[in-house]
């Protein structure tokens, strides 16, 4: 991929937090490297503690990598960059004292939009995901669900050409997360948006993605990164189609290693129990 | 609509006689009655067990409020006492609100002062009552100086707590947005410290009232702490509880402005 296809460029970035020696020293991203392509949807999945998430909030802005560089259409990411890039958090991330509409002209506030335009781009946005009933609502008397669709509101109302996703289904139950990304896949298909998603979820990853990028355990790097070669919008159908099934399972393949790993550095504790628990029966 | 099982209503129903259902949904109902009650054991107890040099009936009490504002004096002191409590709640609120802000927003300002804020809140203050009327004089500006000093630590503390506990993917969203210091601080962290704030408020309410009374009854010429001792001297305690009940209004009027602000401002949280 050339520097001109590519939205987003991440060259060798690593992030530990804490110093070195410290406690709290975490190696979470280890030199990883990926070129994102304008209009795709690209999922990172990986086990608990990979560094998916920091490496998403290191392309936003909202995190400085220790080493290593990410540029967005060609410009070097220092912070923030709120006409490029909108972000979609795993919780709501919605104000709670505004209404859902309030919520969206306060965000093209944030971004500098002309005060005269943000009412109508609300608006369309909100009839973007379905929500133009629900505009002077406040977020806590909708659902789960809708919180995500209206956070989504905001995010395309911001109008970006990238659109950075955190686990934004994640709380969700498993019916409406289906429905949401169905809904997304059909946004996608006619917004030319570049989307990257980060997800627990394999199923979601082989829905949604174009291409999904798979995490080793911490310290995180890409592993492989796999095409989903599927247009968009994708119908339900396709969830029971032979290469949904063979793409999650070669996903699920790459991972459970990966997975095992990183559930395996909590065995220094099971073994502290086990000391105490026979020294506890040599007391008796 | 939990439960619509229709089992589980008809049991409902038959268990509840209907006059408990009924206080059950008119919670005022009770309190007033309990109220009644109350002024009912006082009546009686003051009519016929005690002695009437030291405690009068509530029925006499009313009935006599004409000769409380009737007394030289009495309106002026209760003005003064209401002007003493007002300024006494503003100057707290904005004392208050504005060292509560800047200790739960700075971590440094939030370890450093905050325990230093935690024993003055904690000393008993009326031991220094004196050092506010040597500083104040004996005028309002005392009563007004130790309402304060009583009142701003609940605000500053319920504030600083209410900042603390914002949750950071509001202030990072914020962010990403491209939100300024300021608009964060106008859009974000000031709605999310309002319900705190009126918490801290109602409580500063009753620190200012406490404030004020204790330093008119430490020294006043002619303000409630005049008065107060004034007809406790003369044993008429049907025009001293008389002003304590016209001070007990000033309180509830004050609280519901309070709370109808409240309400007001917390409409979301409906």
């Amino acid at each position: 991929m050339t520097a001109a296809e590519a939205a987003i460029r991440i060259c060798d970035v690593s992030h530990q937090f804490g110093e070195i020696g410290q406690a709290r020293h975490v190696q979470a991203l280890k030199d990883t490297s990926l070129d994102i392509a304008r209009g795709e949807l690209h999922c990172l999945i990986g086990p608990s503690g990979c560094g998916k998430s920091t490496l998403l909030s290191v392309i936003g802005g909202l995190t400085k990598p220790t080493t290593g560089s990410v540029t967005v259409s060609g410009k070097p990411v220092r912070g923030p960059m709120p006409h490029d890039i909108a972000y979609v958090f795993q919780e709501s991330a919605l104000f709670p004292w505004n209404t859902v509409l309030e919520n969206i002209v306060l965000g093209m506030k944030f971004q500098g939009v002309p005060k005269a335009k943000r009412r109508d781009r609300a608006r369309r946005a909100l009839e973007a995901v379905g929500l133009e009933a629900f505009a002077q609502h406040f977020p806590g008397q909708l659902s789960g669900g809708m919180r995500q669709r209206a956070a989504l509101a905001r995010a395309l109302s911001l109008e970006t050409d990238i659109l950075l996703m955190d686990e934004p289904f994640g709380a969700l139950d498993e019916q409406t997360r289906m429905v949401l990304g169905e809904d997304l896949s059909v946004l996608l298909s006619r917004s030319h948006k570049t989307i990257v998603f980060v997800t627990h979820s394999l199923g979601e990853a082989v829905f949604l993605a174009d291409r999904v990028a798979v995490f080793s355990a911490r310290p995180g790097t890409i592993k492989q990164i796999i095409a989903v070669d599927e247009p968009h919008p994708r119908k339900p159908s396709f969830m029971t189609a032979l290469k949904f099934h063979a793409l999650r399972d070669q996903l699920y393949g790459l991972l459970h290693d990966e997975i095992r790993k990183s559930i395996a550095e909590t065995a220094p504790l099971r073994r502290r129990y086990d000391d105490t628990a026979e020294k506890n029966e040599g007391v008796a | 609509m939990a439960v619509t099982h229709p089992h589980a209503r008809t049991a409902i129903v038959r268990t509840e006689a209907p006059l408990k259902r009924w206080f059950l949904r008119h919670p005022g109902a009770m309190r007033g009655l309990v109220i009644a009650l109350l002024l009912l054991i006082w009546e009686f107890a003051a009519r016929f067990l005690l002695d009437s040099d030291f405690i009068s009936p509530p029925s006499v009490v009313l009935m006599s409020l004409g000769t409380l504002f009737a007394t030289p004096g009495v309106p002026k002191a209760l003005g003064l006492a209401l002007y003493e409590i007002a300024i006494g709640f503003a100057l707290a609120a904005v004392i208050g609100a504005g060292i509560g802000l800047a200790v739960g927003l700075s971590r440094f300002a939030h370890r450093s002062f905050m325990p230093i804020i935690l024993l003055l809140y904690g000393l008993p203050q009326v031991t220094i009552l004196p050092i506010f009327v040597l500083l104040f004089g004996i005028g309002a500006a005392s009563k007004i100086a130790f309402g304060v000093s009583h009142g701003m630590f609940p605000i500053m503390i319920s504030v600083a707590a209410g900042v603390q506990k914002i949750n950071p993917v509001l202030r990072t969203s914020a962010r990403s947005m491209g939100a300024s210091r300021a608009q964060i601080l106008y859009h974000v962290i000031f709605p999310h410290a309002v319900p705190s704030f009126f918490t801290g408020l109602r409580l500063g309410m009753t620190g200012v009232l406490l404030g004020v009374l204790l330093a008119e009854l430490y020294v006043s010429t002619a303000g409630i702490g005049f008065f107060t001792s004034l007809f406790t001297q003369n044993l008429e305690p049907t025009r001293l509880i008389g002003l304590v009940a016209m001070l007990a209004v000033i309180a509830v009027v004050l609280n519901e402005i309070v709370r109808r602000a409240e309400l007001h401002y917390g409409r979301w949280r409906a």
